[in-house]
């Protein structure tokens, strides 16, 4: 399982903290980007390695998610020019969707540090 | 070559409605098409409130959420356009015939229930998003000449089709035959 800490730009005021990746809070990983437009995630697969964050950015007209499929972590909704940022501080692999428009897949692999 | 004349009927015959031709052939103006553009959007916000006060199918439910959040926000975005533009859209006669046909549609619907009602709504949000999108992208792309509305019906056309995708889906899922 990966785990995950989430700090929304959406979601701004309302940080969730599911782990500390950290032992201080203070993030020394390197900060990727995936955006969604066009209803595709891009890159569709991306590599990060443990301890970096995704920040995923909707261009989009449409709201979209970027849902792991087994609900591990979620963006929740992102309007047009939101963005949500995640950080994934454990090794693994995982398959996500936009749970509005599920044919919008994607896939974060991350590598050990 | 694109023809208008086959939008009209086409439209005519998921609208319920009989759309005269010479409405699909004449050239529209960057205000009539963003009223009709817009109407369209709002018509199918309607189909979706009635989709998910009549249906029970989760996945007739979820479709339903899903074209009123993004009708909703793409017509958010036609708002903030005329807005900041400061003009007013102008009703056509292709906005009226889409009312009216939507209007006898929506009176078909409300007799329906359980899996007929889902197969209608179904069938229905795949032939008008069909019709839509050929008219966005055959006539009303080409023929804006205001270019932030020309990309926002671009934008708003890959929104469209990936409706159109979903709504094929739907209808497959639900087995409801020919």
């Amino acid at each position: 399982m990966l785990r995950i800490r989430k700090i929304g730009g959406a979601l701004l005021g309302a940080i969730i903290l599911l782990t500390a990746a950290c032992g201080n809070g203070a993030f020394a990983g390197e900060t990727h980007q995936v955006v969604i437009e066009r209803f595709e995630f891009v890159p569709a697969t991306i590599t990060i390695r443990a301890g970096d964050a995704i920040e995923f950015v909707n261009r989009d007209i449409a709201p979209h998610t970027a849902t792991e499929v087994e609900g591990e972590w979620d963006t929740t909704e992102l309007a047009k020019g939101q963005a949500s940022r995640l950080e994934f501080a454990a090794a693994g692999t995982s398959d996500y969707f936009c749970a509005f428009h599920p044919h919008m897949k994607g896939k974060v692999i991350v590598t050990p540090q | 070559m694109f023809n208008t004349l086959k939008i009209a009927a086409a439209a005519a015959v998921v609208a319920g409605s009989f759309i005269a031709p010479a409405v699909a052939e004449d050239k529209m103006n960057d205000l009539e098409i963003a009223h009709t553009a817009y109407t369209a959007g709002n018509l199918d916000i309607r189909y979706a409130h009635l989709a998910l006060a009549l249906s029970e199918d989760a996945s007739v439910r979820e479709f339903a959420s899903t074209m009123i959040r993004d009708h909703s926000a793409v017509n958010d975005e036609a708002v903030a356009l005329i807005t900041k533009l400061k003009v007013t859209p102008q009703d056509n006669g292709l906005s009226q015939a889409l009312v009216k046909g939507a209007a006898e549609k929506r009176a078909e619907f409300v007799k329906l229930s359980g899996k007929a009602f889902d197969c209608a709504y179904a069938k229905n949000e795949l032939g008008y998003h069909q019709i839509v999108n050929q008219t966005v992208e055959g006539k009303f792309i080409p023929e804006a000449t205001v270019a932030p509305l020309k990309d926002l019906l671009k934008s708003a056309l890959v929104t469209f089709k990936a409706h159109e995708k979903h709504a094929e889906n739907m209808v497959k899922g639900l087995n409801c035959g020919a």
